[in-house]
Order: structure tokens, then C-alpha cells, then sequence
């Protein structure tokens, strides 16, 4: 943090700071009922088509042979995206005592959270029979029926029902402290809740030290799961002798692009909740300078992937992997410009230098393009590939459908309507994590300048 | 049963700590109630040896045997014949295998670190909500009405704010 910065939250009293991080937690304004209500009727919406679609059936979406994968799929490969690095930034940064982490974690972790919940839908929406969608559980049954676990869709089930559980016990770790602080700030239902969800929490000595050793373990047990789901995603692709898709550098590849996405996300997050809840003295320029640091290597990573992927297709040239490239880039050049441009110029021209990286109007836009762009991306792995499978006499082109475009917004929708009540309703700043610091930080004197020291190990 | 003194600062609440020691309370028997973590020794130190971590590895254990028998034991059991290929498969073992013990080592942790905590508690504890706005508790296990007396008047002198017995949550 700035040395002014620094001076502000020092001067603070705990309630202090306990007020304004929690000014989250205030009664609803009219505001807030109004972004809920607006959000919701896009759900609404969403969920009509999604009716629609099942009433009447699959034939309402843009889908037909030989593309039987389209924005559903490229729905979900983004949500699962961008639950990658919610709790994964949070793990790494927990485990590598980073201090600057503190007031980033609880966004980064709920946004994970509710991202994959969203992800999670999409392979159901895309069942077409929805409603037997309890086939794919394990369980014995009069049908005879049961999963076939060498289908690379059942490894996508399992893995996200782990990272989803792990996710959700991680994020609910992290907000343990906050939720008795809520609980002691409370009254009526809200208490009751909390004091539940809290299970006595009182902060003793030995609940910390516990505590403390149960967040080290968890961040180290979640990270191999985040890399594992993006892997078994990528393998969705990788395992099928598609071309475009059967490719060694796909799981890597799935992986730095989520972290890409995920990182990006979690900066737009954190400029909404900034600005939206006036937490100007705790998110400050420091944390998007780190973060834009942490983007800009993804990026590079992301744009070095991109670049070996097409470079093997054009030097091999092999005449079915040239077609699917050649068709994408004819058909698609305007988005394959733009998905270059955002995820890969844009991001590493502004982020080399720390005043951009300090701007947060310019890394707002800069991480809302990288999504808009990763989704594109998704897109024109999916699609193009399809398109021209090896059999010529079925190649057809995609577009989805209003259907497919109205559950897609929905979803854009539900998981903001989802962040909104979580932000309303539980702490989105990590309370207890920022005061922690707060309370072991002193200047210290060192030759003619006090600088700062930190008391004990984190 | 036992005696809970609220302090202002981390300093009178060192000092209560001080106090109780040298009047013969055991420092084991002594912690401190804070809404963010102090550095171990800065008030009462604990026992670093902890326990959970094995149920972490229990609970790994568990979970890999059980995707195990889940993707390899069901396919023998269940077996799809396509063309030539192996019913019980190294990919898809391995996966569901992997997930399962990572799920269930999450949920070991989970499950360990309250054990190891305590918590949800069974009985009423003391507690006072000041501690959530910075205000220091220190907790002293008596075994009796008279040293918990002693301990009330020993905080009280040492800076307490208040002192309480059975406050509920």
C-alpha cells in the first residue's frame, strides 16, 4: 500500500474499519432493489427460453449437423473459465504470504463460487432431455443403467462437483472470522443465520492457530483441483481426433487461458466493489499494479500458447488442421482480430508500464475486453473446428439462435444477481484478513527513516 | 466453567496475562479471545502441535479407494465391451480416483478443523461482541467459584474493562 494509504487505515479504529468494509452489508437502498429486479428479469428471461427450448426442443437453437456444440458449449468452457482463478489467485497468493492479497481474496473466492455454479448448468441446458439428467449419477436403478466413466463428459461432472464443494468450503473457510464478526454486528433473522454459520467461532488462541494451519492446507489442496478441471475440459476437446482440438497443448493451453480470464475478472470485480461500496482506502492502486503485473505474465503466457498452437498447424500444414484454420480465419477474421488484439496486444502494450497499470479506468477496460475476447476465443474453438470436420459433404456453418443468446445473457445475469445478494447479505472484503495486518504493522526506525516492518509470520 | 475479563488494548491484556501467570494460573489454561490473529506469544501461547491434518490425509485416503472402486470397480462389474478396448482403463480410473481424494481431503480439513476447535460448542461459553470491535477477552479455565474470584480480580487490576462468567453467544 501507498505510505499515505498506509497512514489512513493506521489512524482507523477496528470498528472503524470493521464499518466500512461492511458498508456492504447496509439495508438495501432503492438502488440496490433496482439493479436486483433488473438482473432478475434478465434470469426470467433467460429462464422462459430455457422453458421454450424444452417444450419444444432442440431444433429452437442455431445447432445442427455437423455443429452439435455451440454457445451452450462455449458457455460453459468460459464460466469454468473464470472460476479458475478466483480461488486459485487466492490459494497462491495465501501460500506465498503475499500481503497485498488481503483485501482481494473473498472476491476473487465468491466470484469462483458462483462461476462454476453457473458453468455447472450449461451441460445440462445443452442434455437437450434435460429432465434425465439424474442418468448420469451413480447409483443402481431398475434401468440397468449406469455411468460410463470412460466419457471425458462424466470426468467433467466429477471435477466440478469437487472444485464446486471445494470452492464453496474454501470460501466459506476464508469468511469463518468475518461471519462472527457479522454475527456480533447483527440482530433478528440475520443474527440467527450467522450465529449458525459462524458454529461459535470466538477467535481463541487456538481456534486462530487451527484456523490458520486449515487455510494453508486447503489453498495447497485446491490448486492441483483448479488445474485438474481446466485439464479434464481441455481433454473434452483433446481426447476426440476433431481437427483443431487433438492437440498435446490443450489442457496447458485451457489452463493459462482460465488463469487469464479468471485474473481479468477478478480486476473488473474488484473496480465494482471499489467504487460501488467507496472502499477507495483499501483497494488501492498497489493491488491493481500486482495484479496487472499478474495479468500481464498470464497474457504473455497466453499469447506465447497461441502462437505455438497455430505455428505447428501452419509449418505441419496438414490439409484438415489448414482447413479448419484457413475457414476460421476467412470466416471469422473480425473476431479472430479482435480476440488477438484483446487478449494479447492490448493487455501487453498497457500493462508494461506501472502508471497503466495504476489507471483503474483503463484496467477496467483492459480486463473487461480480455473477457469479452476469451469468450470469443472459446467460440472459435468450438465452432470453426466443427464446422469442417473430415467429412466435406455435412460442413455447415453456426449461429446461435435467440434462445441460445437469451440463456447466455441469463447466465451473464444470474451470476452478477448472485455476486450482487452475496455482497448485500455477507462480507465481500476479507475483515478480519485486512485488520490482521493492520494490527502487526509499525514503522520501525532503520539509519535516518522509519520504514515499515510486519510482527511475526503470516 | 470459565472467567472471561475484557481489555481495551493488546497491552493491559499482556499485562492481565502476566499477572495470572505469576499468581499461579497455568498459561495452558489461559487464552485470549480476538477478532484478528496476534503472532503466537504476543498474548498466550499455544500448542503447536495439531492433529487435524491426519484426517485430512484419512479422509484422501478414503476418497481415492472409494473413486477407485467407483470408476474401475463399476466398470468391472458393469462392463461396456467396445471394440478392443480395456474395461477398466487408466485415464478414467485415474481421474475419478484423483477427484474423489482431493474432495474428500477438502472435506477431511474441513471436518478436522472443527473437531480440533471444537466447535460447534455443546454448552454456553463467554463471549462479549466488543471483541468483534477490537476489544482484547482474556479466558481463564477455573476449577473453582474461588479461583475464579481470584482470576476476576487479578484481570480487574490488571486494566478489565468487565468481567463475566457464563455470557452466552
Amino acid at each position: 500500500m501507498s505510505e499515505n494509504n498506509e497512514h489512513t487505515l493506521a489512524a482507523k479504529s477496528a470498528k472503524q474499519l470493521n464499518d466500512e468494509m461492511l458498508s456492504s452489508m447496509r439495508a438495501p437502498t432503492w438502488r440496490w432493489h433496482l439493479l436486483a429486479f433488473a438482473l432478475g428479469a434478465v434470469v426470467a428471461w433467460g429462464l422462459y427460453a430455457f422453458t421454450y427450448q424444452m417444450m419444444t426442443g432442440m431444433n429452437v437453437t442455431g445447432k445442427n449437423r455437423p455443429v452439435m456444440w455451440g454457445f451452450y458449449i462455449t458457455s460453459f468452457v468460459f464460466w469454468v473459465g473464470l472460476s479458475h482463478s478466483g480461488t486459485m489467485v487466492s490459494a497462491i497468493l495465501r501460500l506465498s504470504q503475499a500481503n497485498w492479497r488481503r483485501p482481494i481474496l473473498r472476491a476473487a473466492e465468491a466470484m469462483t463460487v458462483f462461476s462454476i455454479t453457473v458453468a455447472g448448468l450449461f451441460p445440462i441446458i445443452h442434455l437437450g432431455r434435460n429432465w434425465v439428467v439424474h442418468y448420469f449419477l451413480p447409483y443402481p436403478n431398475q434401468r440397468g443403467l449406469w455411468p460410463n466413466f470412460r466419457s471425458a463428459l462424466l470426468w467433467d461432472v466429477t471435477a466440478i462437483t469437487t472444485y464446486l464443494i471445494g470452492s464453496t468450503l474454501f470460501l466459506y473457510l476464508g469468511m469463518l472470522p468475518d461471519l462472527a464478526l457479522a454475527r456480533d454486528r447483527s440482530s433478528g433473522w440475520r443474527r440467527k443465520v450467522y450465529e449458525v454459520l459462524a458454529m461459535g467461532w470466538r477467535g481463541s488462541a487456538h481456534e486462530w492457530s487451527v484456523y490458520h494451519k486449515a487455510s494453508t492446507l486447503m489453498a495447497a489442496l485446491i490448486i492441483p483441483v483448479a488445474v485438474s478441471v481446466h485439464s479434464i475440459v481441455a481433454w473434452d476437446f483433446a481426447v476426440t481426433v476433431v481437427p483443431g482440438w487433438h492437440s498435446t497443448i490443450f489442457p496447458p493451453y485451457f489452463v493459462i487461458g482460465a488463469i487469464t480470464s479468471g485474473v481479468a475478472a477478478v480486476i473488473s470485480l474488484m473496480i465494482i466493489i471499489r467504487r460501488a461500496f467507496h472502499l477507495e482506502d483499501y483497494l488501492t492502486p498497489l493491488h491493481f499494479d500486482n495484479m496487472g503485473k499478474l495479468l500481464l505474465v498470464i497474457c504473455l503466457l497466453w499469447s506465447y500458447a497461441y502462437f505455438v498452437d497455430v505455428n505447428i498447424t501452419w509449418y505441419a500444414h496438414e490439409p484438415i488442421e489448414w482447413e479448419v484454420f484457413s475457414f476460421m480465419a476467412d470466416k471469422y477474421t473480425l473476431l479472430l482480430l479482435l480476440m488477438l488484439f484483446g487478449n494479447s496486444v492490448l493487455p501487453i502494450a498497457t500493462l508494461c508500464f506501472k502508471k497503466l497499470r495504476r489507471n483503474i479506468t483503463l484496467m477496467l477496460v483492459v480486463s473487461l475486453l480480455i473477457n469479452v475476447c476469451m469468450f470469443i476465443e472459446r467460440y472459435l474453438i468450438i465452432v470453426p473446428s466443427l464446422s469442417r470436420k473430415n467429412m466435406p459433404f455435412v460442413w455447415h456453418t453456426y449461429f446461435p439462435s435467440w434462445v441460445e443468446m437469451s440463456i447466455a445473457a441469463a447466465a451473464f445475469a444470474g451470476f452478477a444477481l448472485l455476486y450482487t445478494i452475496f455482497a448485500k447479505y455477507f462480507p465481500i472484503m476479507a475483515v478480519t484478513d485486512v485488520r490482521e495486518l493492520e494490527v502487526r504493522k509499525a514503522h520501525v526506525p532503520l539509519g535516518r527513516a522509519k520504514v515499515p516492518a510486519i510482527a511475526g509470520d503470516d | 466453567m470459565e472467567t472471561l475479563g475484557i481489555f481495551k488494548d493488546i497491552e493491559t491484556a499482556g499485562g492481565a496475562v502476566e499477572s495470572l501467570i505469576k499468581a499461579g494460573f497455568a498459561e495452558a489454561e489461559i487464552t485470549s479471545l480476538t477478532s484478528v490473529a496476534y503472532p503466537d506469544g504476543v498474548l498466550v501461547k499455544t500448542d503447536g502441535r495439531s492433529w487435524f491434518r491426519w484426517l485430512a490425509v484419512a479422509g484422501g485416503i478414503v476418497g481415492a479407494v472409494a473413486g477407485f472402486f467407483l470408476a474401475a470397480g463399476t466398470a468391472w462389474l458393469y462392463p461396456v465391451q467396445t471394440g478392443d478396448k480395456p474395461i477398466i482403463t487408466f485415464y478414467p480410473t485415474g481421474i475419478v480416483t484423483f477427484e474423489l481424494a482431493m474432495l474428500f481431503a477438502i472435506i477431511g480439513t474441513m471436518a478436522g478443523m472443527f473437531l480440533e476447535m471444537k466447535l460447534p460448542p455443546r454448552g454456553k461459553r463467554p463471549y462479549d461482541p466488543a471483541i468483534s470491535e477490537g476489544y482484547i477477552g482474556i479466558s481463564v479455565a477455573v476449577m473453582s467459584q474461588d479461583q475464579g474470584s481470584r482470576a476476576k480480580e487479578i484481570m480487574r487490576k490488571a486494566g478489565a474493562l468487565r468481567t463475566m462468567k457464563e455470557e452466552t453467544l
